[in-house]
């Protein structure tokens, strides 16, 4: 068949010396920066980008390695969620539920070993589902013009909003300051400068990397000056991390359930691998807790969760590869990333670029292999990172996000407009404003205008244009019924409280 | 008066300035009838009437408090110093420096902050100029 003609393709990509290495690094880094609570996928991916294009990686490396931090970091996620109560990133919070009272139970080691597992069953799942679906969605994305993709982002952004935020009003404003963001710098269509205010740095566009470094990185560390739980776990030995073949037979359903869960929530835009653990956690709740067990230490409460935010890992991935529409702001940073190594995904990328398409994909098997072995016998290497103190970590995100922006751009000024993105960012997380809708704004902008342009050069100026196609018709009632349904249930939950 | 409220006014007062600046711009033409004004100006609507539901339906008041706003400020300013001191100083300096001046800030001593602040830049140093070949500054003010 031809999906495994290219995926060998692919395997002979991610199986050369160099992206060997970059896949373990991925996964090793990754864990590492899921260990520790606050920095999740999306800060360590934003920090290690100007590194890969310094490096001058080819894309496919690249992406490799950055891809390998974002899936990675949903294994190393649950560490600190099972030892310390404490979520090591947004997709293991669900686990802390289970996993620490297993550990307060001295099952500490039993639960590392299963949830390590069971991220192995959802990632691996994953990435099967992500060879299967993928080419099938960009063979059917092929037929798109501009008027559905235009539809499809205002899809993208009002989804994230419903579902990212507590307050979709406030997730919308954040994408439009993405949006508005991208307006910066010469007009793509009439080559007319847009807002620049005469000055030349800004001509080329506000740089995505500068923003991407600014909103997840500085302006996490300046939320970390005012919470105090990194560095406060004591040295904490974790002997053997076993767990026997019954509990995990007990638990291969829920692994299942978990992980096909997970891979479908991911496909969908705007929900990310936190929605995906809390679905799949309240699933198997409702359908096997006839004991009443979870929450106290159930080894299926741990299993649900930590496969489904690693499916939900490789699910988001469909998306931002096939349609070059990410739905998340670690798939819209690796989105970025990806158009600075001048790769532009979307359903042509099976075509134009395969050996970056199916060397990521092969790459993704054996990354999950590589973070099976570093997850069960070393974990307690990642274990000890939580005994960093908080006053070396912190300057530390810090020196990293400076060399980073340095090592690419050379200059003072992007440093200081790095660091007034970064106060920016720090403000709006402040105000309830989610960041993942406005780096997707960033990331979009762009195509988002010059679809809609020339969609209505198109149709010689005419609005209804954008809502002709059955395609983009559905798109925009999907994006009204996103846009309206927690606002109805809302209502709906006022009127029977 | 809610903080959302307050965030809302000055939301209102971005999308008017930002809409302004995009009336300035060229209007379209037959080949590009919406030309780069128009997107923009979607935008600044969009924004104006997310705004004004913001100043009229503002969530329910969670106090915005800043707990941590003099060490923060401290940091802040010590990011600005640090860009401007990189390229003079050298990476292995300004770095010692700006880790054990935030390390101070979070309860390490000066002499702890900087012994780990040298460690790390020496060894960020190496491992980016000797091990991946990306070049960082050495250092303005040393003789060659």
């Amino acid at each position: 068949m031809d999906v495994w003609h290219q995926l060998a393709g692919g395997f002979a990509v991610a199986l050369l010396p160099l992206n060997l290495a970059l896949a373990f690094a991925g996964a090793f880094l990754g864990t590492l920066i899921g260990a520790l609570p606050g920095i999740g996928p999306v800060n360590g991916v934003a920090i290690l980008i100007p590194i890969a294009y310094a490096l001058k990686l080819p894309p496919e490396s690249a992406l490799i390695l950055l891809a390998g931090v974002y899936y990675g970091a949903e294994y190393g996620g649950r560490i600190s969620s099972i030892l310390l109560n404490v979520p090591g990133d947004a997709g293991a919070v669900i686990t802390t539920l289970d996993g620490y009272p297993m550990a307060q139970r001295g099952r500490a080691g039993e639960a590392l070993a299963l949830s390590a597992l069971s991220s192995f069953i959802g990632g691996t799942l994953s990435v099967i589902g992500l060879t299967l679906f993928a080419p099938a969605l960009a063979g059917w994305a092929i037929r798109f013009g501009p008027a559905e993709y235009f539809a499809l982002m205002v899809f993208a952004f009002t989804t994230l909003a419903s579902l990212a935020g507590k307050d979709p009003v406030k997730a919308l404003i954040s994408s439009v300051f993405g949006l508005m963001l991208a307006t910066v710098g010469l007009d793509p269509g009439s080559g007319l400068p847009r807002f620049t205010f005469g000055e030349l740095k800004l001509y080329d566009g506000i740089d995505f990397l500068v923003v991407a470094i600014g909103l997840f990185a500085i302006s996490e560390v300046l939320v970390l000056m005012e919470q105090s739980f990194l560095g406060s776990a004591r040295q904490m030995r974790v002997t053997s991390t076993r767990v026997s073949l019954m509990v995990f037979l007990s638990t291969l359903w829920t692994i299942l359930r978990g992980s096909v869960i997970g891979f479908f929530i991911g496909v969908l835009p705007g929900a990310g691998a936190s929605i995906a653990s809390a679905v799949a956690y309240t699933t198997e709740k409702r359908l096997v807790d006839r004991e009443g067990t979870f929450g106290q230490g159930d080894p299926r409460g741990v299993a649900a969760p930590e496969a489904a935010n690693n499916a939900a890992a490789g699910g988001a991935m469909v998306p931002m590869l096939t349609l070059g529409v990410p739905g998340s702001g670690t798939t819209a940073v690796l989105l970025g990333a990806l158009m600075m190594f001048n790769v532009t995904p979307g359903p042509m990328i099976f075509q134009q670029r395969p050996e970056v398409v199916w060397g990521l994909i092969a790459s993704m098997y054996i990354g999950n292999l590589m973070l099976l072995v570093l997850n069960l016998p070393l974990v307690g290497v990642f274990a000890r990172i939580l005994t960093v103190p908080r006053w070396f970590l912190i300057p530390a995100i810090v020196t990293l996000s400076f060399v980073g922006v340095y090592a690419v751009n050379n200059s003072a000024f992007d440093l200081l407009f790095m660091t007034g993105i970064g106060v920016w960012g720090y403000l709006m997380r402040k105000f309830g404003f989610p960041l993942a809708p406005m780096i997707l704004g960033l990331v979009l902008g762009h195509l988002m205008e010059v679809n809609l342009r020339r969609a209505l050069a198109i149709s010689g100026g005419d609005v209804g244009f954008l809502f002709q196609s059955p395609i983009s018709l559905a798109l925009w009632l999907l994006s009204a019924l996103s846009l309206f349904l927690p606002f109805l249930v809302v209502r709906f939950g006022r009127g029977r409280a | 008066m809610r903080a959302d409220r307050f965030v809302g006014l000055f939301l209102l007062a971005l999308a008017l300035w930002y809409g302004l600046e995009a009336k300035g711009l060229e209007a379209g033409y037959l080949a590009d009838p919406l030309g780069p004004r128009a997107f923009p100006l979607l935008l600044s609507a969009v924004l104006l009437g997310l705004s004004l539901f913001m100043v009229f339906r503002p969530a329910a008041g969670v106090g915005v408090g800043f707990p941590a706003w003099k060490g923060q400020l401290a940091v802040i300013a010590s990011f600005v110093v640090y860009s401007e001191l990189l390229l003079p100083l050298g990476f292995v300096l300004a770095t010692t420096l700006e880790v054990a001046f935030v390390a101070r800030w979070l309860g390490a001593s000066w002499g702890k902050g900087a012994a780990a602040g040298f460690g790390f830049s020496l060894a960020l140093y190496l491992i980016f100029v000797f091990g991946l070949g990306i070049p960082l500054p050495l250092g303005q003010w040393w003789p060659a």
